[in-house]
């Protein structure tokens, strides 16, 4: 078995010439005047949908009405009451296969592409791709314009797993036509809070 | 005179109608790809900033490696280190077998493909499933990958349609509708995640200050193989290290765009700890090669590649043959350049897939120098032993006529006597120019005497 020392002695004995690393504080990236707007038309873009919700509006109520005939919601949001199941607390994460409707928060939200950051906060992140629907809340105050943004914003937790979630699942390896719902959520629906 | 890829792609190009859709669809992925570029204006700031990245990073990737490995460890996951594919199939192995793993979920890894681990698993018992839906395609057939992005392009919705049909994953006869096939195999492979003893994933990106390892998809089957089995195992070539995420920005924001000409793909995720449920992460870097080629002083750029496939959609040739013309299992320009690296001997006959368009550095969100490197290549065939004899030949024949003057004016001034050549003879077989078209007219004046008759 090659050691590491073995294999990194090799190869810096073969890099002929060094480069500098680049200045990367001058890159001029893309910002909005608008930045929800932005991510809200992204996020369509995408094949995802974003909804401003109005202050006041009941949250589970408004998921009740986006997804009537849910029967599996799993949940370990505190405000979501209507939870019939919690990815902290089931035994295997295969026991979430079979979820309707997931939901889960978001930290921030990216503009240009529209990315949701979501830290795993719970103890199976399975919840994030096993459910047919996936809904994401997200506080509205909270969008960055692009990625450079975004980097310097992400947190991990001791869970030690984060993804930036935009749009549905999707493929477009049968024939390149495009089709939403490959291996993880058929569709992703974007709450914007109010502060 | 025609070379291996040559011959290949007339065969690909026998169906002609298959062969213009390739076309097609590759020139609209590319398409797409422009409408992205040029909808940011920082664009080509973006490119100059990741070459440079790039340039730093792999002439330094022995300090990125070090401190990867350290970062990495530190969170807990046990990191492995191959010298070549051999030990890397060892070690896949090895922890497959301690945790008496029957059936493996993979997502997508051209590094697996590099390191042929599927059919040393299966030889040792191991069920591997590929769950990226093109793989997964090409799985169930026995075929490689045609392109590294889009794996199952050569094939269409019919062939998708009856191989379901075959291995019993669609129930409606007939209904080769992509929506429909797409949902058959998402049950299947559901399934698949459900019952795998173990998940494995190749990686986009490692970070070094972090040692996250960054897994792109848009199906989510990268996540999905490591959210429910309890091993997860990420493979990745030395080359994937980048120093923090200041560069991951750069790279993340060109990737998809220059790839599939999307703004993103629909997951990035950070892979830093196993799951609490699960039995702690394992990352294995691989070299096979890689410190070889950093010594290459005209090849060792090949390095920087982020394998995002726009050189082989802008790529003339590419489009035109299909991946399968290629000898080595990564086709196109970054392909060419990568199979002389692996094996020049071997891989030879796909260095004349190139126009010298330079279409392919024109696109690299790194800005690898792909054609001039396809161009270095080819004067070095001699010294491989795999230049063409007949084309050695001609050459000579060529600087001889082109280096003295008197003979050109000679031989350009008779040139036209060869139109008197009945068609039969000057197009047959024996003539390689009148493969594929037909032979010129040579005027009866040669350019020299007609630049003088308007001089007069």
């Amino acid at each position: 078995m090659a050691s590491k020392e073995d294999i990194l002695k090799k190869y810096r004995s073969n890099i002929r010439e060094q480069f500098d690393m680049p200045d990367l504080s001058d890159i001029q990236a893309v910002t909005y005047p608008n930045p929800l707007l932005q991510f809200m038309n992204m996020t369509k873009s995408v094949g995802g949908n974003a909804i401003e919700v109005e202050a006041g509006r009941d949250i589970n109520e408004l998921i009740r009405e986006l997804f009537p005939d849910a029967k599996e919601i799993a949940s370990n949001l505190p405000e979501i009451t209507i939870a019939t199941r919690n990815p902290d607390e089931v035994g295997r994460a295969r026991d979430l296969n079979g979820t309707d409707v997931g939901i889960i928060r978001g930290s921030f939200g990216v503009a240009e592409n529209a990315c949701v950051w979501i830290p795993q906060t719970m103890k199976e992140k399975a919840v994030c791709f096993i459910s047919e629907n996936l809904i994401i809340l997200l506080p509205k105050s909270q969008i960055v314009n692009n990625m450079h943004e975004a980097y310097l914003r992400i947190e991990f937790n001791d869970y030690g797993y984060g993804t930036f979630i935009s749009g549905p699942s999707k493929t477009a390896d049968i024939a390149q036509v495009l089709v939403m719902g490959a291996q993880a959520a058929r569709s992703a629906t974007v709450l914007l809070l109010p502060e | 005179m025609s070379t291996q890829h040559s011959k290949a792609a007339k065969q690909f190009l026998k169906n002609q109608t298959y062969a213009h859709w390739h076309d097609a669809t590759f020139w609209a992925v590319r398409s797409k790809r422009d409408n992205m570029a040029y909808g940011l204006d920082e664009w080509e700031q973006l490119r100059e900033k990741a070459s440079a990245i790039k340039r730093h990073t792999i002439t330094h990737l022995d300090e990125y490696l070090d401190q990867f490995a350290t970062a990495a460890e530190k969170n807990g996951v046990e990191v492995h280190w191959a010298k070549d594919a051999q030990e890397f199939n060892e070690i896949v192995y090895g922890i497959l077998k301690s945790h008496n793993v029957k059936k493996m979920v993979k997502s997508k890894s051209m590094l697996t493909e590099e390191c042929e681990m599927n059919p040393y698993l299966e030889e040792r018992g191991i069920e591997v499933v590929e769950t990226d839906l093109g793989e997964r395609i090409i799985q169930l057939k026995g075929q490689k990958p045609s392109h590294i992005v889009m794996p199952a392009i050569h094939l269409n919705h019919d062939d998708v349609g009856e191989l379901f049909e075959e291995k019993g994953i669609s129930n409606e006869k007939g209904n080769h509708d992509p929506t429909y096939l797409t949902y058959r195999a998402r049950l299947s492979l559901r399934n698949e995640f459900l019952t795998a003893d173990a998940g494995m994933t190749g990686g986009n990106f490692g970070i070094a200050e972090t040692g996250d390892i960054v897994v792109c998809t848009n199906e989510g089957n990268a996540d999905m193989s490591t959210s429910c089995p309890k091993l997860h195992i990420a493979a990745i070539g030395l080359e994937k290290v980048i120093p923090n995420y200041e560069c991951l920005a750069v790279f993340q924001r060109m990737l998809c765009r220059a790839g599939t000409g999307q703004p993103t793909t629909t997951y990035t995720s950070h892979f830093r700890k196993a799951r609490p449920t699960a039995h702690h992460m394992h990352i294995i870097l691989v070299d096979n090669g890689r410190s070889d080629w950093i010594a290459n002083p005209e090849h060792w750029e090949s390095l920087k590649c982020i394998r995002c496939g726009s050189c082989m959609n802008t790529c003339p040739v590419y489009r035109r043959s299909g991946g399968y013309s290629y000898s080595y299992f990564i086709p196109g320009p970054i392909g060419i350049n990568l199979g002389m690296l692996r094996d020049p001997q071997k891989h030879s006959g796909n260095v004349s897939a190139c126009t010298l368009c330079l279409s392919c550095q024109t696109v690299c969100p790194v800005k690898l120098n792909l054609g001039d490197q396809i161009y270095q290549w080819r004067q070095q065939l001699d010294d491989f032993g795999t230049a063409n004899p007949q084309k050695k030949l001609m050459c000579r024949a060529m600087s001889m006529l082109y280096g003295s003057p008197g003979l050109y004016n000679f031989a350009t001034g008779l040139a036209h006597w060869a139109n008197y050549i009945p068609s039969p003879i000057m197009n047959c077989g024996l003539n390689p120019w009148a493969d594929g078209h037909k032979m010129m007219e040579f005027p009866k004046k040669p350019f020299h005497e007609l630049i003088k008759d308007i001089e007069h």
